[in-house]
């Protein structure tokens, strides 16, 4: 094992973004994953999201979980970091729309 | 960053995370992070080794109030590397002693000696089970740090430690634990030196069976605690209950809580030395035989029956104080 850092930066076709200036949920226990999603001027418009993980070889399944959250959201002008320890995608899609939820929603 | 504190007050504490636990055990809003998740404060060591990190290291601390107390907050999250202490948690805890002593200090200044209304508190929320041995050396510096700072808190700011959380308080954290000036638990508090997998790979299975649930829980369990007088006070599963103790001890002048602690002087060596000289007298080989030494019935029923229950019909071991 290794730890791995997957960067992507994804451009909703409907912009909005958080209401909160920032938000957190999870904790990195085994098959789960913290959410760290911040406001930023610098990302206007698109999602910078910056995953570190544990498990090798799954770049492309992350790219397309956290490209359709961000699609179906909207959720842009924000910088998102993750820390996985081995979470499934199910589990990325909820914790995304608990923290989401948590910054007070999108507008 | 929205929490709802009237609803953490209704929540298990058992199942909050560290931050919940820690926002809720002081006043609604009061709560300030040191060094929280925005500031993204990893292990440099667990990088390296390829492991997980969490932004605030598995560890929430921070100052909020009760009344007019400023109380500081340590709050471990078990979930992640079983809140073992590393170089980096560690430090964020014993950092967050010295400030209380700092303002132990500084109010002592301005008011000449430190009003009994006002005296800082600190509350610690274990669920660890000891030092990350990732880092190992740095954990174990850190826990020296964090017993430094007990020992020049002692009878300036109260220490209460909370035991009520997944993992309990085992290995070195153990002691850290029964070190605070006053005990809390719920039913699921744990406090041990030694776990049961260690037990049991060092001295055998005959001497400690670590499948028996029931055998660690009526061995290291709360009401096993709370009936041998390690742990002070068994209270319900919720956030508020908790805050609703510490407030009470909050309230006790700096002397009487003093009167609660379990280690640290001649005398409390020769009182717990006198347990296990009992223990050795009458030839006990389970909790059961002390529960039934101090008078109790239906030994089998205690670990089952409903907290309230149990409260009514405990014997305490009688403590010196």
């Amino acid at each position: 094992m290794a730890l791995t850092e997957l960067n992507f930066e994804f451009k909703p076709g409907s912009p909005k973004t958080l209401v909160d200036e920032w938000s957190h949920v999870g904790v990195v226990s085994s098959g789960d994953l913290e959410v760290l999603i911040e406001k930023g001027n610098a990302y206007e418009g698109k999602a910078v999201i910056r995953v570190m993980t544990t498990v090798l070889g799954f770049d492309s399944v992350w790219e397309t979980v956290l490209k359709r959250i961000v699609e179906t959201t909207g959720l842009s002008s924000v910088k998102v970091s993750i820390n996985d320890n081995a979470a499934t995608p199910a589990v990325v899609k909820r914790r995304m729309q608990q923290a989401i939820a948590n910054g007070g929603g999108l507008q | 960053m929205r929490v709802e504190w009237k609803e953490l007050q209704e929540k298990s504490f058992y199942q909050a995370t560290a931050r919940e636990r820690a926002i809720g055990l002081v006043d609604e809003g009061t709560f300030r992070e040191f060094l929280g998740p925005r500031d993204k404060m990893v292990s440099p060591h667990l990088i390296v080794l390829g492991e997980a990190v969490e932004f605030d290291d598995g560890i929430t601390v921070g100052v909020g109030k009760i009344g007019a107390h400023p109380v500081f907050v340590v709050s471990q999250e078990g979930k992640f590397v079983g809140g073992a202490l590393g170089e980096v948690n560690g430090a964020k805890m014993a950092y967050t002693f010295k400030l209380a002593m700092d303002c132990y200090e500084a109010l002592k200044e301005k008011y000449g000696s430190v009003p009994e209304d006002r005296k800082p508190i600190v509350i610690v929320s274990y669920d660890s089970g000891g030092v990350r041995l990732h880092e190992s050396n740095a954990g174990l510096v850190a826990h020296s740090e964090c017993m430094e700072m007990f020992w020049k808190m002692q009878n300036k700011v109260p220490n209460i430690s909370i035991t009520a959380s997944s993992i309990g308080a085992y290995g070195a954290q153990g002691f850290v634990c029964m070190s605070g000036d006053v005990v809390l638990a719920n039913d699921y508090g744990r406090i041990g030196l030694t776990g049961p997998e260690v037990i049991q790979q060092e001295v055998g299975k005959d001497e400690f069976d670590a499948s028996d649930r029931a055998l660690i829980w009526r061995t290291m369990g709360a009401r096993a605690k709370y009936i041998m007088g390690d742990v002070d006070f068994l209270l319900p599963d919720t956030i508020g209950a908790f805050r609703e103790q510490v407030m009470q001890i909050a309230h006790m002048p700096m002397a009487e809580i003093a009167k609660y602690r379990h280690l640290g002087t001649p005398d409390l060596v020769e009182e717990n030395l006198s347990v296990v000289k009992l223990a050795g007298e009458k030839g006990f080989n389970d909790s059961k035989d002390y529960w039934k030494y101090m008078g109790m019935k239906d030994v089998e029923d205690i670990p089952e029956m409903p907290q309230e229950k149990f409260l009514k019909i405990a014997k305490r071991r009688q403590r010196g104080i």
